[in-house]
């Protein structure tokens, strides 16, 4: 590692609490006992993650993750939670007593942690080669509706499928 | 004069500078300073903004508002201020505490976040972010989360009633409000509100986009949880909805972030609809304060004459007649400029 | 079209912004009141009778008074009265019934008060009430004096009747008659000075009625006696 005190910048420490932030809340979801603190510092992680994206100079991606994540689908997961909540809060998010259970995550998250070191230790970094470019919305929209646009829109014809079809499951349909 | 603040900041900077400070640096101080005075601001606006509100209420029905602490009662906000900072802070002891104290302050930092992006005059911003105009949509979003936190955290059924109504309708509300202003988005090409500005200098979007305009009002007043759709608070209803169980400061922090917002929103809609900043003689951040409360006045005048709506029909409202209408206005947008390149007009 | 009746509202209110304040700024500036504004219910102690009717005309038990009943006369005399103002629903029942108009409203509305006891209002019987009334109440002193009169009369009959009735009656042998029945019977003395007192014609009338009755026994007795005489002799 090289760790040079001297150009450590007000950049690094930005990103060494927001990564700090983040790490912290990612354990929280997992080790909180409350399922309703678990939500919210999912939250937080989401919104710890888009300040990375941020600090990347991928400013759009940053704000879709706010948008998306942490302002609509935390919001529907804590819905769910409210709706289904049938204990007391305090030991709502227990971990499972059974130990093959938890033998089996475990392992699952193990693998799942050395296949993640293992992508980014052996991915070639193009390290200082240039800065992100600075209209990377221009660029993400040009290959959205420009190149890919038919999958681009499939996508979106099937969410909107799944929409329609989650809403006619939910409100039972008409029986003839 | 047009250039007061810009100066001021240049100065700042030259002064930090010159005693011998890193640039960087001087530039995150000075980032800081800028805050710290969007905040006094925003606080000391917010104080006229209720004594405002209060006194145009009071003409809409007729009385004369407050009228005894200082010349026309200007005073009688600060007396409240007071007031809530002396106030005993009150948990209630089922509360869920930690949430419940950290809500409001949750709720007032997404509102001051919505300020980064608003520019205040010609080059006076506090970041030039490039989609400036989605950055303030999505941090927007967040104050959901906020109000759903209070909800829950302070444990009564009130106070869960109002959160899953505001979150409700501030879901619903969203859609419409993001795609009213894609028609802006979509003539501009830009999601930087200094271009959407720059972009306003013949016509205002106001006259470009009337539609958008009519239903990012709409929009707006719902996300803001403002009369007429003030149901997450209905006093008559739920006692003060997310907020019943707050008091003194932890309350005063809810209701200046309300105003916070309020703020914010009435100055993206000058921002994008009005010309922003740009206008004839006087200086440009002068323009923006004066476009801003005119639409904060025209919110004062819409809460104070309509009644609040059910909740029903708040709902099937947005999604039945705000989203197919701003869809259709994006549709009617994009056909508009094909038909303007068509004709060779722009 | 739909949505104009929000334009209409948006119009209606806009106007109202334009008109004039109706608040009353009630500490500086006193309301305006109608004329038959009820307020304060007010008494006047002079006034009353003391005929219970206001009491009886409540609804709410409001009012309540205390007399006394002196010996000379059958008239009540009004010690106190008091108006439990809490219970006063202003319904204006107790001012229309009083037959003296001694209860009126007034227009102080500022009513309220730090104890409750503070609302009840009695009125106190006035000092100066009794030496008044004594000066208006001349038949009561007048009776006094006829009393007296008629006592003296009364002397006067019995001690010598033929003078005293000169004065009523014309006549010795009717005089004579008269002041032997007043020496033999008290009731008739009595009730001849009265009537001389009173009234000289009644006197006059009921004096004839005695004598003439008188006159008629004493024929009676003659004729009677004639005979019985005659048997004597």
């Amino acid at each position: 590692m090289m760790f040079n005190l001297a150009a450590f910048s007000l950049y690094d420490l930005a990103f060494i609490i927001i990564a700090g932030i983040t790490v912290t809340a990612a354990l929280g979801v997992v080790l909180f006992k409350n399922i309703i603190y678990s939500a919210l510092s999912l939250i937080l992680a989401f919104l710890g993650a888009a300040a990375i994206y941020f600090q990347l100079n991928s400013s759009f991606l940053g704000v879709i993750q706010i948008l998306v994540y942490a302002g609509a689908i935390s919001v529907l997961i804590i819905f769910a939670i409210m709706l289904v909540m049938n204990r007391p809060a305090g030991e709502s998010n227990l971990s499972s007593p059974r130990t093959r259970e938890v033998f089996t995550g475990a392992t699952i998250t193990a693998m799942l942690f050395t296949a993640l070191i293992a992508v980014i230790g052996f991915t070639q970094w193009p390290i200082g080669a240039k800065p992100g470019p600075d209209n990377s919305l221009g660029l993400l929209a040009d290959l959205l509706l420009g190149d890919y646009v038919i999958a681009f829109e499939a996508a979106a014809i099937l969410l909107l499928v799944a929409v329609v079809g989650a809403i006619i499951l939910a409100k039972g349909g008409e029986n003839k | 004069m047009e250039a007061l603040f810009i100066n001021l900041a240049e100065a700042f900077t030259g002064w930090m500078i010159r005693l011998g400070l890193n640039p960087a640096w001087a530039e995150s101080i000075l980032l800081l300073v800028k805050w710290i005075i969007v905040i006094t601001i925003i606080t000391v606006n917010i104080i006229i903004l209720i004594w405002l509100e209060r006194k145009i209420s009071a003409f809409f029905q007729e009385r004369l508002g407050p009228n005894r602490l200082g010349p026309f009662g200007i005073f009688q906000t600060v007396a409240d201020a007071i007031k809530l900072l002396t106030k005993e802070d009150i948990v209630p002891s089922a509360a869920d505490k930690l949430i419940f104290k950290t809500a409001p302050m949750f709720f007032i930092v997404v509102a001051v976040m919505l300020y980064t992006v608003i520019p205040m005059g010609k080059d006076m911003e506090v970041i030039n972010l490039n989609i400036g105009l989605l950055f303030f949509i999505s941090v927007g979003s967040l104050s959901t989360i906020a109000l759903l936190m209070a909800g829950w955290g302070s444990n009564n059924k009130w106070s869960l009633m109002g959160a899953v109504r505001s979150v409700a309708q501030m879901v619903s509300y969203e859609i419409p409000l993001a795609f009213s202003l894609l028609g802006v988005v979509m003539i501009t090409g830009s999601l930087n509100l200094q271009d959407i500005v720059a972009a306003q200098d013949k016509w205002w979007f106001i006259v470009l986009q009337p539609i958008a305009f009519i239903t990012y009002f709409i929009a707006a007043t719902a996300e803001l949880n403002r009369g007429p759709f003030d149901m997450p608070e209905a006093e008559q209803e739920l006692t003060g909805g997310a907020y019943t169980e707050y008091t003194g400061m932890r309350w005063a922090l809810f209701f200046l972030a309300e105003y916070t917002n309020l703020v914010a929103v009435s100055a993206l809609m000058a921002t994008v609809f009005l010309g922003g900043w740009q206008g004839p003689w006087l200086p440009s951040w002068l323009w923006i304060i004066i476009k801003t409360y005119a639409v904060i006045l025209v919110f004062f005048w819409v809460k104070w004459t309509f009644p609040r709506i059910r909740m029903d029909h708040l709902m099937s409202f947005s999604w039945k007649v705000l989203v197919p209408v701003s869809l259709g206005n994006i549709l009617l947008t994009g056909a508009g400029i094909y038909f303007c390149r068509w004709m060779g007009w722009c | 079209m739909k949505g104009q009746g929000l334009i209409k509202g948006l119009g209606i209110t806009l106007k109202h912004f334009f008109q004039k304040e109706i608040t009353e700024q009630y500490p500086d500036v006193m309301p305006e009141l109608a004329p038959r504004f009820r307020g304060c219910l007010r008494f006047q102690f002079e006034k009353c009778i003391a005929c219970g009717i206001c009491v009886n005309n409540c609804p709410n038990d409001v009012l309540s008074f205390e007399t006394e009943k002196s010996d000379k006369s059958k008239k009540k005399k009004l010690l106190s009265y008091s108006i439990d103002f809490q219970y006063c629903m202003f319904c204006n029942l107790c001012v229309e019934g009083c037959p003296t108009n001694c209860l009126y409203f007034d227009h102080d509305f500022e009513l309220s008060s730090f104890e409750r006891e503070d609302i009840k209002m009695i009125y106190l019987r006035p000092e100066g009430l009794d030496e008044a009334e004594d000066s208006q109440a001349e038949p009561e002193e007048q009776e006094d004096k006829e009393q007296k009169q008629i006592e003296a009369m009364l002397k006067a009959l019995q001690k010598n009747p033929q003078k005293v009735l000169s004065r009523l009656l014309e006549g010795e042998e009717d005089i004579n008659i008269l002041s032997e029945l007043i020496q033999s019977d008290q009731k008739t003395a009595g009730k001849i000075a009265e009537l001389m007192i009173k009234d000289k014609e009644k006197a006059l009338k009921v004096a004839r009625g005695f004598i003439n009755k008188e006159k008629k026994n004493r024929a009676q007795q003659e004729m009677d006696g004639g005979k019985g005489g005659d048997n004597d002799v």
